[in-house]
C-alpha cells in the first residue's frame, strides 16, 4: 500500500522525486568513516548513534576524521543524559543526583545503567554505556574537557527542572522558555563551537560572540517546539510559555480545540515571531565555519528549520496532527546546504519570502513578522550585497557624462535628421519631376544660353528714365 | 532611583519648530535634554508648546536675511536644528519655485546667520531621497552612494534638498569660522502631525482602493517614525558640540561634522505590508485574499492614462506612474554609520510608530467630522 501511495505521490510531484534522486545519486560525502579501522567499542558507539538518532547520525558520520569521534561521543553522552531525564519511571530522588553527577559517570570505567523503564526507547544505550566511556577515555584531553564541562552544566540544568514542580506544569515567562532552550540546545551549541574552534575548523572569534552560538541552538529548539506542539500536548508536555498562549486562550487545552483555531494560529504566529529573531545570527555564525564537512553539519539543521517555519506558519494543522517537511524538500535542502554560505543564504531568502506571502494583516503580529523577515533579508544583503557601491558609482559617473555630453549629441542628431529629411524630400520631388517627363537636358544645356538671351533682351530695353 | 541626568545641549534654536518634524524635535528636547529651546517658524500658532514649557516662539521668514540675522543676534543659539522645508509632495512650477526659495535660498541664509553669530553646531534635515533617482532600486544603500543631482534627479524637491545639504556641509569648518555642520537624511518619515504617508494610506482605504496590490510585494522600503528622526538630529547636535569643545579633530571614522547620515527605523519592510498594517490599525478586517495583484507594467499603463485624463481635466491625477514606481521599487538603507558615529538606535519601533500615527490620524478624522 505504502509503495503504491508513494508512486502516486511522486507521479504528481516529480520535483520531489527529482530532489531525492539528486541527493542520493549526486551527494558525495566530504569524508566517510572507515569501520575496518575502528575498535569494536567505537563500532558499538556508531551502532548506538544510528539507533538513537535518525537525522543527526548521517551528518555526524560525514564529519572530518578529527571531529567525527568527539562529536559522535558528545552526542551519545547528551543522549544518555536525556534518556535519564525523559524517563518518568525513575523517581526524582534517583534522577536528580544522577543528572548532576553524570559528568563524573563519563569517567567511570565499566559504568552501566539498567534502571530505565522497559518502554524507554533508548534504554539500550545506557545498558551498554561502558563502550561509550571506553571511547571517551581515548579522546584528546582538550576535547574531553569540553564535553565534560557541557555535561556538567546540562546535567545541573536538567536536575533543576526535574525537581522544580512549577516547571512540570509548563514554563510561564518567555525568559523561562528561552532559558529552557538554552539548557537543551544552547549548551549543545556551546560545546560544538568550542570543539570546532579547538580543532581549528571555526573562527576563534565565535568564542567572543557566544550569542551567535546561542542563537543557533535557540532557533532549532524553538522551531521544533512549535512544530511538535500537538505531539507534546498528547504526551502532556508543554513548552510554549504561558505568557504567550494566555493572550489568546484561557486554558492550554483550548489551543487544540477547533473552536479556537483562529486564536491558536495567532498564538503560533507569536511563537514564530519569537523564533525568527534568531535567524540572522544563525547566518552570521555559519560565516565563521572554515571547513566543508563542519559547514554541512551546522547548515543542514538550519535550512531545515527555516523551511519548517514556512511549513508551520499560519498553518492550523500543527494543532491536530504531526507535520513534517516532505522527504523531497528535505533532500533538496540538504543538497543546497552542503555547498556554501551564499547558497544557504539564498535558501533563507527564498523561505523568508514564502513566509512573507503567508503573512496575514489580520494577525496581531503582522507588521512585526514583516520586520523580522526584513531584518533577515537585510542581513543577507550585508553578507552578500546584490548592489555594489563601486558599480553604482561607476554607473552614476557614466550617466552624468552622458547627460552633459548628451546635449551636444542630441542637437547633432537633430541637425542630421533635418538634413536627411531635406535630402529625402528633394530627391522625391526631383524623382517625381523626372517621372512626369521633366527635360533636364534642356534645363542644363540651355542654362547659359538662356542667360545670354536674357542679356540680349534686356539690352534692347532703353532706359529712358535712368 | 535618582533621575538620570539629561545631557546638555545649551541654547537650541529649532527652525521650522512648529512644523511636522520640528515640533517633534522640540518635544524631544524638552523631554530628553537639558537645554533652552527657541523656535523660528513662519507661523507659530500650530504645534505650539504651552507657555509653562518656556519655549520662545519667534515668527520669521528664513528667506528674509535681515530679520533672520536680527533674531539670531537676539537668541544667540549654540545649536541650530534646521528642519524647515515645504512638504515634498506637490508638483508644478509654483511649488518648484517655493522648493528652491525655501530649501536652497533659505538654507543659504541660515548658514550665513550661523556664521555671523558664532553658532557652534548646525544640524540640517536633508532627505534619503537625495541618493535616489526615483526609479533604480536602492538595496541596503549607504552614504557612499552618489548624490543624484541635476538632470538625473527627476524630483525637483530632492534636487533642492541635495543642493541645500551641499551648502550646509560645505559650511563645516569653513574659513574664519568654527561652525560645525552635519546633515540627517531620513527615509519615509511618518508620525503624528504627518499629512503624507499615513494620511494618504488611510485615504486609499476609505476610497476602497485597498483591493489592489501593484507588484509582487517583495520590494522592501524604509520608513522612519518621526520621533526617531528627531532623536538622530539631537544626537548629531550633541556630537558636534563634543567635537567643538575638543582641541583635536576627530578621526575620520568617528567624524560627525561635515558628514551626512542616513536614518531610518532600521526595519525595512515589504512595501504593501506597511500599507496593510496601516489599514489594519485603521480598522480594516481584511486579509490578503481579496487583493488583486496588478503587475507593475499594467500599473504603469494605468498611471499614464490617469495622468493624461487628469491633464485633460486640468486636475491633479490620483494615480501616477511615479506612484506605481514607488510602490514597486526597493529602497532601503544601511544605517550603520548613524549607529556607529551618532550612537543612534530607534527609540520607537516601526510597529509602535504605526499604531501611534494611525490613532492620531483617526482622531483628526473624527474632529474634522464633528
Amino acid at each position: 500500500m505504502g509503495g503504491l501511495k508513494d508512486v502516486l505521490y511522486f507521479m504528481f510531484h516529480p520535483n520531489q522525486l527529482r530532489a531525492i534522486i539528486q541527493w542520493k545519486v549526486w551527494h558525495e560525502p566530504v569524508h566517510q568513516r572507515d569501520p575496518s579501522k575502528e575498535a569494536p567499542t567505537l563500532q558499538s558507539c556508531f551502532k548506538f548513534l544510528n539507533m538513537t538518532s535518525r537525522s543527526f547520525s548521517a551528518v555526524i558520520q560525514e564529519l572530518n576524521h578529527e571531529m567525527l569521534v568527539p562529536i559522535a561521543l558528545f552526542y551519545l553522552v547528551l543522549r544518555g543524559l536525556d534518556t535519564i531525564e525523559d524517563d518518568m519511571t525513575i523517581s526524582a530522588s534517583v534522577k536528580e543526583p544522577m543528572l548532576r553527577d553524570f559528568y563524573k559517570i563519563i569517567k567511570k570505567d565499566g559504568w552501566t545503567f539498567d534502571g530505565n523503564g522497559p518502554d524507554e526507547k533508548d534504554r539500550e544505550l545506557l545498558v551498554h554505556f561502558d563502550d561509550i566511556i571506553t571511547e571517551m577515555k581515548k579522546l584528546k584531553e582538550n576535547y574531553f574537557t569540553i564535553i565534560e564541562d557541557i555535561t556538567k552544566k546540562m546535567g545541573n540544568g536538567m536536575a533543576d527542572y526535574a525537581i522544580n514542580a512549577e516547571f512540570q506544569s509548563g514554563v510561564v515567562t518567555v525568559a523561562e522558555y528561552e532559558e529552557y532552550c538554552h539548557y537543551v540546545a544552547g549548551l549543545v551549541g556551546e560545546g560544538l563551537t568550542r570543539l570546532f574552534v579547538e580543532g581549528g575548523y571555526a573562527n576563534p572569534a565565535l568564542l567572543q560572540r557566544m550569542e551567535l552560538t546561542e542563537s543557533m541552538g535557540q532557533f532549532l529548539q524553538k522551531v521544533n517546539i512549535i512544530r511538535d506542539v500537538h505531539e507534546d500536548f498528547e504526551d502532556s508536555r508543554r513548552f510554549w510559555p504561558k505568557d504567550i498562549w494566555s493572550k489568546y486562550v484561557d486554558k492550554w487545552e483550548d489551543l487544540f480545540d477547533p473552536k479556537y483555531r483562529t486564536q491558536a494560529v495567532h498564538c503560533s504566529s507569536e511563537m514564530v515571531l519569537n523564533a525568527l529573531k534568531h535567524a540572522d545570527e544563525c547566518l552570521f555564525y555559519m560565516a565563521g565555519i572554515k571547513e566543508q564537512s563542519v559547514f554541512n553539519f551546522v547548515a543542514i539543521p538550519q535550512t531545515m528549520a527555516i523551511a519548517t517555519i514556512d511549513l508551520v506558519f499560519q498553518n492550523p494543522k500543527i494543532f491536530h496532527s504531526h507535520i513534517k517537511i516532505t522527504k523531497g524538500d528535505a533532500c533538496h535542502l540538504m543538497t543546497q546546504s552542503t555547498q556554501n554560505l551564499s547558497l544557504v543564504c539564498e535558501v533563507f531568502r527564498k523561505y523568508t519570502r514564502r513566509i512573507a506571502q503567508k503573512n496575514d494583516p489580520r494577525d496581531p503580529h503582522y507588521l512585526e513578522i514583516s520586520m523580522a523577515l526584513g531584518k533577515i533579508e537585510q542581513f543577507i544583503e550585508t553578507l552578500f550585497p546584490s548592489q555594489n557601491v563601486k558599480h553604482v558609482k561607476a554607473l552614476h559617473a557614466e550617466k552624468s557624462e552622458e547627460s552633459s555630453s548628451g546635449e551636444m549629441w542630441e542637437s547633432l542628431m537633430l541637425v542630421m535628421a533635418v538634413l536627411f529629411f531635406l535630402l529625402l524630400v528633394s530627391a522625391l520631388m526631383l524623382g517625381a519631376a523626372w517621372a512626369m517627363g521633366a527635360r533636364w537636358d534642356t534645363i542644363l544645356s540651355s542654362g547659359p544660353s538662356s542667360i545670354e538671351e536674357a542679356a540680349k533682351i534686356t539690352a534692347k530695353i532703353t532706359h529712358g528714365e535712368l | 532611583m535618582a533621575p538620570v541626568e539629561k545631557p546638555l545641549l545649551g541654547r537650541v534654536l529649532v527652525i521650522g519648530g512648529c512644523g511636522f518634524l520640528g515640533h517633534h524635535v522640540v518635544n524631544l528636547l524638552l523631554r530628553d535634554w537639558d537645554c533652552k529651546v527657541s523656535v523660528i517658524d513662519l507661523k507659530c500658532q500650530r504645534n505650539r508648546r504651552p507657555a509653562s514649557d518656556g519655549v520662545e516662539y519667534v515668527e520669521a521668514d528664513i528667506t528674509d536675511s535681515d530679520s533672520l540675522l536680527e533674531v539670531f543676534g537676539r537668541l544667540k543659539p549654540d545649536v541650530v536644528v534646521h528642519t524647515a522645508s515645504p512638504p515634498a509632495q506637490g508638483a508644478g512650477a509654483v511649488s518648484n519655485e517655493i522648493f528652491y526659495k525655501v530649501n536652497v535660498e533659505g538654507t543659504r541664509t541660515v548658514v550665513a546667520a550661523c556664521h555671523k553669530n558664532d553658532v557652534k553646531a548646525l544640524v540640517y534635515t536633508s532627505s534619503a531621497s537625495v541618493i535616489s533617482d526615483n526609479k533604480s532600486d536602492l538595496i541596503n544603500a549607504n552614504e557612499e552612494y552618489p548624490v543624484i543631482r541635476g538632470k538625473l534627479q527627476s524630483e525637483y524637491y530632492s534636487e533642492t534638498k541635495a543642493h541645500a545639504e551641499q551648502l550646509v556641509l560645505e559650511a563645516n569648518r569653513a574659513q574664519n569660522s568654527d561652525l560645525l555642520t552635519t546633515a540627517i537624511r531620513p527615509s519615509g518619515i511618518f508620525g503624528e502631525g504627518d499629512m503624507q504617508l499615513v494620511y494618504h494610506a488611510i485615504g486609499v482605504l476609505r476610497g476602497g482602493n485597498d483591493k489592489v496590490q501593484v507588484g509582487l510585494n517583495t520590494n522592501m522600503f524604509d520608513f522612519t517614525y518621526v520621533e526617531n528622526v528627531a532623536h538622530a538630529h539631537l544626537l548629531a547636535a550633541r556630537a558636534l558640540l563634543v567635537t567643538h569643545a575638543s582641541k583635536t579633530q576627530p578621526l575620520d571614522h568617528e567624524k560627525v561634522d561635515g558628514e551626512a547620515f542616513l536614518v531610518s527605523n532600521g526595519s525595512p519592510v515589504y512595501f504593501w505590508d506597511m500599507m496593510r498594517s496601516i489599514w489594519r490599525e485603521a480598522g480594516s478586517q481584511r486579509g490578503t485574499d481579496h487583493a488583486w495583484v496588478m503587475s507593475r507594467d499594467v500599473g504603469l499603463i494605468l498611471g499614464y492614462l490617469s495622468e493624461c485624463f487628469a491633464g485633460l481635466l486640468r486636475r491633479q491625477p490620483t494615480l501616477t506612474r511615479q506612484r506605481i514606481i514607488y510602490s514597486t521599487m526597493t529602497r532601503y538603507y544601511d544605517i550603520a554609520k548613524a549607529r556607529r558615529r551618532l550612537g543612534y538606535e530607534p527609540l520607537v519601533s516601526l510597529n509602535d510608530g504605526v499604531k501611534r500615527t494611525v490613532e492620531w490620524t483617526l482622531e483628526q478624522e473624527k474632529s474634522v467630522k464633528s
